[in-house]
């Protein structure tokens, strides 16, 4: 061992600015899928399939104004294959956070960690990095070979598109760090990715047009953020303004900022709680 | 440096809704820390030996702010830990003893630049820093391989490189040597003792269950067993005061019955073993902690004409400190 080699003091040593932190995670978790090449390499070949199945599925509907935005008829495989794209973002943002956790407990280093100063909205938000840039290209991906099936873009609105994924993302997330929390506490995964995709298929216009729902689920319906996240999106592919899409814009950045630090104070919760009972190291 | 007020700490013994309801919300618990006092000073080595269960994780994990403490004070270079956990860790390196706190499908090298982050190095610094540290464990060639490629003594190793990297002032050990050779164990000892504390003026709390460890390299050593403080000072006075018997191996050139029958006779001589070797015979002896008995039983061998070859004192056993009964505690 070498015992000669001085411990140089860390010059560098700061108090460690966040992007770095948040850009070591991401490194992180960048490393940590690409460590897996099967699972990796795959999931591209799955996202061709599925956009060629919702193709010959669209070709048994026909063009209905109520695939469209403000009454202007659209094809169905235009309707679908952008919420079948974007509800992508609702997925990551409930799945990331909490299997970040999750994989910090199972594989031990969730203490380690946190033995470290790093805050703990960094731990947690950071994680999502990864996962919603790999969603970005997945999505990218998707659209890419649905305009190579049909799919019009020609009068989207980049900057609509933009402000509403940033808004879905915004207002997903804590409900990512909620389940985040719930994993912090209950050692598993919580069933909320479940719970949300099948309510997002059923009651949030993913498939189907929420017209289609009897009235009293219209209403639950607009309570659901991936709602006005995929109303938001088919109104900016069809090149309608953010003034436009103000009221589903409103929506979502409303819920972002009542959820956002309601979430983190419960996951700082959650782990006081395991702090206190000594279950942070456990899972 | 480490100053630990009256410490205490309990954990629930069950959890969910229904034990809670049945236990009207009070939750039954065990006792892992009953009001622990500790001083520690700046460049100081400080043991913390117990068996195990005995409480010592716990309390290195509330000295890291990774627990909270039911009550008790504990402050780290003049920080309150409670209060201001995140100015704690920055003067912390936690060695932690688990195999499994690193990603075991990145790297080394990987696993460093992403601990190294978190400590606040980047770039260059932390590239320097990562490879000094890992030389430092004698790990330096292994900086590519995969962390799940490591043995476990490496693994360890591994964990204390990593407490090293911030350059924290104060490190704490959680057995450090565990699953280590014997050959890097007593580097590890050396690397805490001569380069860390003498050279670098560090403060080491180390918490070990081997005794041995402990005295060997410790300035201070404490004994925790069942969650409370037994006693603490340094390992001479600690040993004074424990050993409850004298434990000597003798070998002589030879040995006949009536002279065995002399030593057995010396007063304050509890046992003797006698081993037939292949030069001679090995005495394993009992004695009462007196100051003539080791004088009395030498004088017989010399009178007797014996020629003694090589004599040893067997050091403190962890039944004097612990106890001979003891089973498991219901410390963590």
């Amino acid at each position: 061992m070498a015992l000669s080699s001085a411990l140089a003091p860390a010059a560098a040593l700061s108090s460690g600015s966040a992007l770095a932190k948040a850009m070591a995670i991401f490194r992180r978790d960048a490393r940590l899928a690409r460590s897996y090449p099967a699972a990796f390499w795959l999931q591209w070949v799955g996202i061709a399939i599925e956009v060629a199945a919702l193709y010959f599925i669209s070709r048994l509907v026909g063009p209905s104004p109520l695939f469209g935005v403000g009454g202007r008829t659209a094809p169905y495989f235009n309707y679908v294959v952008l919420n079948v794209a974007f509800v992508r973002f609702q997925s990551t943002a409930i799945q990331c956070f909490q299997q970040a956790i999750r994989g910090d407990q199972m594989l031990g280093t969730l203490e380690a960690v946190l033995a470290t100063p790093t805050g703990l909205p960094l731990v947690v938000l950071s994680a999502g990095l990864w996962a919603f840039a790999l969603t970005a290209l997945q999505v990218a991906t998707f659209l890419v070979l649905a305009a190579m099936l049909g799919l019009d873009l020609h009068h989207a609105n980049p900057t609509s598109a933009i402000a509403f994924i940033a808004l879905t993302v915004a207002c997903m997330s804590p409900l990512g760090v909620l389940g985040a929390a719930s994993t912090m506490t209950f050692k598993q995964a919580g069933p909320t990715n479940f719970i949300m995709g099948g309510a997002a298929t059923l009651l949030g216009g993913v498939l189907f047009p929420v017209a289609k729902l009897p009235h009293a689920l219209q209403i639950v319906s607009w309570l659901l953020p991936i709602t006005h996240a995929l109303n938001g999106i088919r109104g900016a592919a069809q090149g309608e303004t953010l003034a436009r899409l103000l009221p589903d814009a409103t929506w979502l950045a409303v819920a972002a900022i009542v959820l956002l630090p309601l979430s983190l104070v419960v996951f700082n919760r959650a782990v006081r709680r395991a702090k206190i009972d000594g279950t942070l190291g456990q899972y | 440096m480490i100053e630990v007020v009256d410490l205490c700490k309990s954990f629930p013994t069950q959890f969910g809704l229904l034990p809670w309801l049945k236990h009207r919300g009070r939750l039954p618990r065990r006792t892992a820390l009953r009001n622990v006092s500790l001083e520690i000073g700046r460049g100081e080595l400080f043991g913390l030996v117990g068996p195990n269960g005995a409480g010592k994780t716990t309390l290195l994990k509330l000295i890291a702010s990774l627990s909270i403490p039911d009550r008790g004070a504990i402050v780290v270079n003049g920080i309150d830990a409670v209060q201001h956990p995140m100015a704690v860790k920055r003067q912390i390196g936690l060695c932690i003893g688990e195999e499994r706190s690193f990603y075991f499908r990145l790297t080394v090298r990987q696993n460093m630049e992403f601990f190294a982050a978190l400590a606040g190095l980047h770039g260059r610094a932390a590239t320097q820093r990562i490879a000094e540290v890992v030389k430092l464990v004698d790990l330096a060639q292994m900086t590519d391989a995969r962390f799940d490629s490591l043995s476990s003594g490496m693994r360890q190793r591994l964990s204390l490189a990593r407490a090293l990297l911030a350059d924290p002032p104060v490190l704490l050990a959680d057995e450090p040597t565990r699953g280590v050779d014997p050959v890097h164990a007593e580097a590890i000892r050396k690397l805490l003792r001569d380069e860390l504390v003498t050279r670098r003026g560090k403060t080491v709390l180390l918490t070990t269950n081997l005794l041995e460890e402990a005295w060997s390299v410790c300035d201070t050593v404490a004994v925790l067993n069942r969650g409370a403080i037994v006693t603490s000072g340094s390992p001479r006075s600690i040993a004074a005061r424990f050993k409850r018997r004298l434990r000597y191996d003798i070998t002589i050139d030879r040995l006949s019955d009536a002279l065995l029958a002399r030593l057995r006779a010396v007063g304050g001589v509890n046992l003797i073993e006698p081993e037939s070797l292949d030069d001679g015979v090995a005495l394993r002896i009992d004695l009462e902690p007196s100051a003539h008995t080791l004088t009395d039983l030498l004088r017989a061998l010399s009178a007797n004409g014996t020629l003694v070859r090589d004599l040893r004192s067997e050091n403190l056993r962890p039944t004097d400190l612990f106890g001979e009964d003891e089973g498991p505690s219901d410390g963590a």
